[in-house]
Order: structure tokens, then C-alpha cells, then sequence
């Protein structure tokens, strides 16, 4: 509390004199803009200017801005702060005064003369002067509130988003993820259509082949590898079939799921799961993805001997945050193709945040931090 | 005969590979993309390649690509293209040339061994082979339109064989009906749709199938 009050006061100090440089700033440059020749330098010169007031506002008001603006924005910003600044500078002074009243004040009464007379104080006296001071104190310090909350408001309104840019930059992003979705549901129907084409497909004429062959030739051994060409198929199948959609992820829910996902792994797995209550469905399938194609990469590109996976709540339940660590060799990347694409957009789809943390030489850890509300 | 598989499945590659050397065939390059079979083309200059549609880089049509490209450069060598699916673009761009010396079957077809090996026999002699099912697509498009609807059944069936490639004797044969009977069938086709008697079978085989695929 004292703190904030002392950090609150010195910015609006700060911003008295800031002002200082932004009113003739203000007054000398808005004539320039008339003449193209250094229009372009005042209009760099003013944002300069409210980057200084942005960082003073970060910095001591706790009140962060977009730095999303241009030269002409900010010197209009600048006139109407300058004005702000003014009244911080009258707020100031009046502190000023009541300091310097104060300290004449304590001299009278530590030589034990009257408040303002030259005979001796009076207890009722001095009572009078006390309240009359703890008055003036609390006008002042409702000054500096008043100009610090004008000080934000006007920075909100001028250098960050508007309510309406806000609104627009939802949208879009709504938009766009909306598409990216669309994309990463095409793209996983590509990988099963792969997968059953190239996987099961490719056995299945194989069996074939090697049954036509023992028909030919009535080979018993043929017909031992092609009973095992049909197992393989089999369970080719069923992987197939659990990638398109792990349905222990509805019967017996994530943790379940992920158990599974482990246990099928060709490397060691650890599995560290934390949350108690079970997470929304839709939630629940975005994190058993990301984990199963991160355990999927750290097994086909990254070279790893073990992976990791931790599930927990953070941010007082108010998100799920899935890890996934592997000590290959690192050097994983989310662009271009691949799986970590359509990761980025189910998450993303998902209001959640994405990263993967691979440098060269490893460890690589990939993270997905979601909203469950 | 000399061959060049192209096959990006090793499972499979190693199959056919197998079932060719049991056969007496001679595989002289298993390759498992198309930039390799042009190469492997060019240098061994094959009886007949038989070639995978999807394989890598792509996985879209690299295998068709390169049979064009062989079909361009060596027309001497025959083509048996192998597809996981009916895929009508593919099969108009082989048969696109001079017709003959061009097969497209369905990758499951390889199972049965039989039809396989037949089918690669007359591609290699200069003939055509088409996967009984793109046939029966093809046809089954355009039974609806008056030329086909003029043909009886038993002209229909002849003129699906007659698609895949199966000579008069064959047809003969897989009908049990005697040859002169086929070539009676045959000729009654060609005048109900409308098409120019021609010499060689594939080139009959191709007349046919461009008016279906039209």
C-alpha cells in the first residue's frame, strides 16, 4: 500500500516534469506540421516523446499500452497530456506548499509559540491546525490519484487498443482460427487416409500377394508368412484406428487415455497427471493430441530414450497446462508441416497458447496451455 | 522379360519382387520413387516398369508422371501402372499416346497373382490391360447414353473384356463361346458405336476406351 501510494506520487512528480518538455514541444512542433520538410521529424520526435510517457506509465502507474500508434496520434496524445501534466504540476505545488507550511508550522511548535501568533498555543489551537492539515494531506494525495487515473485514462484512450480495436482484433482472430481449424481437421483426414493407404492397405495386398504365391507354388511357408502378414495387418489396423480417435478418451476419460497412450509408446513413458475433476470433453481431446504427437516426435525425429508428460492445473484452476518433455537431440521446430502445424492450430483453436522450447542439441519440451472455464 | 518395379512399400517391393523371380522374370531395378525409376528407365531400358502412383516425395501421382515420361521418351518400353485408386485422369493421360504397351491397374489386383502376371505378359507383348473395375466404371458412366444402350449383354460383356485388354481368343475363352462368335460381337459393337475398324487390338482396346472415358 505505502509503496504503491510512494510509486503512484513519484510518477505523477515524474509527469509534472515531462510536461515541461511537452508543452513547447506541443506549442513549437503543431505550427511545423505545416511545412513538409520536418514534418516527418516532429512526428517522430512526439512518438519518442509518448514512448517516454509510456514506459513512465508502465513503470510507476501500472498501466501498460500498445505501442500500436503513429507520429500524428501521439502528438495529439502529447497536447491533451501536457495539459494532464500542467495539473500534476499544480497538484505538486500545492504538495509544496503544505510541506513548506508544515516545517514553519513544527518550528512554532517545538519553540512553543502559537500556530501563526507570537504568544503562547493553545491545545484547541493546534487541534484546529492538525485537522485542517490532515484536510490539506488528503486533498493532495486525491489530487495525485485523480491526475495518475487521468494520466492512464488518457494514455488508454490514445496509445492502447480501443474498445472497438478490441473487439475487431476478437473477431479476427476468431476468424482466422476458425479457418485454421477447418485446415487441421483436412489435414488429420489426409494423415488417416495416408496411414490406411500406405499402412494397412500396403499389407493387406502383401497377404495377398503371399497367398497367391503359396497357391501357385503350395509352399507351406508361404502360407506360415502370410498368417503372419495378417496379424501384422491386424494390428495395423487397430493403431490406425486409435489414432483416428482414442475412444478410451470417452469411456474412461484422459488420464485413462494418456495411460494408454504410454503403455503403446516404443520408448519409456512417464506419465504425471494432476487434475482431480475431470476435464471438458473438447478440452480433454486437444491435450491428449498435443501429448500424443509430441510423444510421437520425440520417438520418429528427436532420437529420445525417455518423454515425459505432466498434466496439471495452474493459475488457480483456471487453466490446464500440458508438458511434454523428451531428452533427444532437440532442434524441433513448429513451422511448416508436419505435426506440431496442426497442433498450433487445435490449440489455438482452443483460446490456448502453444510453445515448443528445442534447442539444438536438446532437451526439447513442448508446452500447450489451455482455458477451462 | 527384363522389369523395373517401382514400389515405395518395401513390404510390397520385396513381394512382388519375389513373386517376378518365381515367375522367371528378371527384375533389374526395384526403386522406390519416381525420379530413381526415370533413372533406373534410362539406363536399363526395360521390357516393362511396372510403377506404384503414389510414392515419395508427394504421395500424390509421381508414379503416373514418370510413366508418361518414359512413355514419351522410350515408347519401346510398356508401362503397368499400379493405383489405390479408379483414377480416370490417370488412366487418359497413359493411354494419351499411341495406345499399346500400357496397363493401369488397381493395387489390389497384385493379390490376384494370376490376373497380374497376365496382365504384365500383354503389356510386355504390346497389348493393354485395364483393371476390370475401371472398366466397369467407365462403362457404367455412360450406360446411360443411346450408343451403349444399343448393345445387348452379351456385346457389353465382350466389350468390357475387349476394354481389358483380352484378345478375341481370350475373350473367347473367358466367355466360352467360340472365336468367331466374339469377332461377330466385335464387329456389331463397332458398328453400334460408331468407330472405325482398327489393325492392332490395344488400338482397338484404346478406341474403345476413349469413347467410354469421353
Amino acid at each position: 500500500m505505502i509503496t504503491y501510494a510512494a510509486r503512484t506520487a513519484a510518477g505523477v512528480g515524474l509527469g509534472a516534469l515531462t510536461t515541461l518538455a511537452e508543452l513547447p514541444y506541443v506549442l513549437l512542433g503543431t505550427p511545423l506540421l505545416a511545412v513538409p520538410t520536418p514534418r516527418r521529424a516532429v512526428l517522430r520526435g512526439a512518438r519518442v516523446l509518448a514512448e517516454v510517457e509510456r514506459a513512465r506509465l508502465q513503470r510507476f502507474l501500472d498501466a501498460p499500452n500498445g505501442d500500436d500508434y503513429d507520429g500524428r496520434r501521439a502528438l495529439q496524445y502529447l497536447a491533451l497530456r501536457a495539459l494532464v501534466g500542467l495539473l500534476a504540476l499544480g497538484v505538486w505545488a500545492c504538495v509544496g506548499a503544505g510541506v513548506l507550511v508544515a516545517v514553519f508550522y513544527a518550528r512554532q511548535l517545538v519553540t512553543g509559540r502559537a500556530p501563526g501568533g507570537q504568544g503562547a498555543g493553545t491545545v484547541a489551537g493546534w487541534l484546529l491546525i492538525t485537522l485542517l492539515a490532515a484536510i490539506a494531506a488528503y486533498l493532495c494525495a486525491q489530487g495525485i490519484a485523480g491526475v495518475a487515473t487521468l494520466d492512464r485514462r488518457l494514455a488508454r484512450r490514445f496509445l492502447g487498443p480501443s474498445h472497438r480495436d478490441l473487439l475487431v482484433r476478437r473477431v479476427s482472430h476468431l476468424a482466422t482460427s476458425r479457418a485454421q481449424v477447418v485446415e487441421a481437421v483436412n489435414e488429420e483426414r489426409r494423415r488417416i487416409e495416408r496411414d490406411l493407404h500406405d499402412g494397412v492397405q500396403q499389407r493387406l495386398v502383401a497377404l495377398g500377394l503371399l497367398l497367391g504365391r503359396a497357391r501357385r507354388t503350395d509352399d507351406p511357408d508361404l502360407v506360415r508368412q502370410a498368417h503372419e502378414q495378417s496379424q501384422e495387418a491386424l494390428r495395423e489396423l487397430r493403431d490406425v484406428a486409435w489414432r483416428v480417435y482414442p475412444i478410451a478418451l470417452d469411456e474412461s476419460g484422459l488420464d485413462a487415455a494418456l495411460e494408454s497412450l504410454a503403455e503403446r509408446a516404443a520408448l519409456p513413458v512417464e506419465l504425471r497427471y494432476e487434475p482431480a475433476e475431470p476435464l471438458p470433453p473438447a478440452l480433454a481431446t486437444v491435450v491428449y493430441f498435443v501429448a500424443s504427437e509430441s510423444v510421437t516426435n520425440a520417438t520418429k525425429h528427436a532420437g529420445a530414450t525417455r518423454v515425459t508428460i505432466e498434466v496439471r492445473r495452474a493459475d488457480n484452476g483456471r487453466n490446464v497446462v500440458v508438458e511434454i518433455a523428451d531428452d533427444g537431440h532437440g532442434g524441433a521446430r513448429i513451422g511448416g508441416t508436419g505435426g506440431f502445424a496442426g497442433l498450433v492450430r487445435r490449440v489455438a483453436a482452443a483460446d490456448g497458447e502453444f510453445t515448443v522450447n528445442s534447442p539444438d542439441g536438446g532437451p526439447t519440451v513442448v508446452r500447450a496451455v489451455l482455458p477451462c472455464d | 522379360m527384363r522389369l523395373i518395379l517401382a514400389e515405395d512399400s518395401t513390404l510390397l517391393r520385396e513381394g512382388l519382387l519375389r513373386l517376378l523371380a518365381e515367375e522367371g522374370h528378371d527384375v533389374v531395378a526395384a526403386v522406390g520413387d519416381g525420379e530413381a525409376l526415370l533413372a533406373a528407365a534410362e539406363v536399363h531400358r526395360p521390357d516393362v516398369v511396372v510403377t506404384d502412383v503414389r510414392m515419395p516425395p508427394t504421395h500424390t501421382d509421381e508414379g503416373v508422371r514418370a510413366a508418361v515420361r518414359i512413355r514419351e521418351n522410350w515408347p519401346e518400353i510398356g508401362v503397368l501402372v499400379l493405383s489405390q485408386y479408379v483414377e480416370k485422369r490417370y488412366a487418359a493421360k497413359l493411354i494419351g499416346g499411341d495406345g499399346g504397351r500400357v496397363g493401369y491397374l488397381l493395387k489390389d489386383r497384385v493379390a490376384q497373382v494370376g490376373e497380374f502376371l497376365d496382365a504384365l505378359e500383354r503389356v510386355a507383348e504390346g497389348g493393354a490391360a485395364f483393371d476390370p473395375e475401371v472398366v466397369r466404371r467407365l462403362v457404367a458412366r455412360t450406360s446411360h447414353e443411346d450408343a451403349l444402350g444399343k448393345l445387348s449383354p452379351r456385346e457389353r460383356g465382350v466389350l468390357e473384356k475387349m476394354a481389358q485388354g483380352h484378345t478375341n481368343a481370350g475373350i473367347a475363352e473367358l466367355l466360352y463361346i467360340s472365336q468367331s462368335a466374339v469377332e461377330k460381337h466385335v464387329n456389331a459393337i463397332f458398328d453400334k458405336l460408331d468407330l472405325p475398324q482398327a489393325a492392332g487390338y490395344s488400338r482397338r482396346v484404346l478406341a474403345v476406351l476413349r469413347y467410354l472415358g469421353s
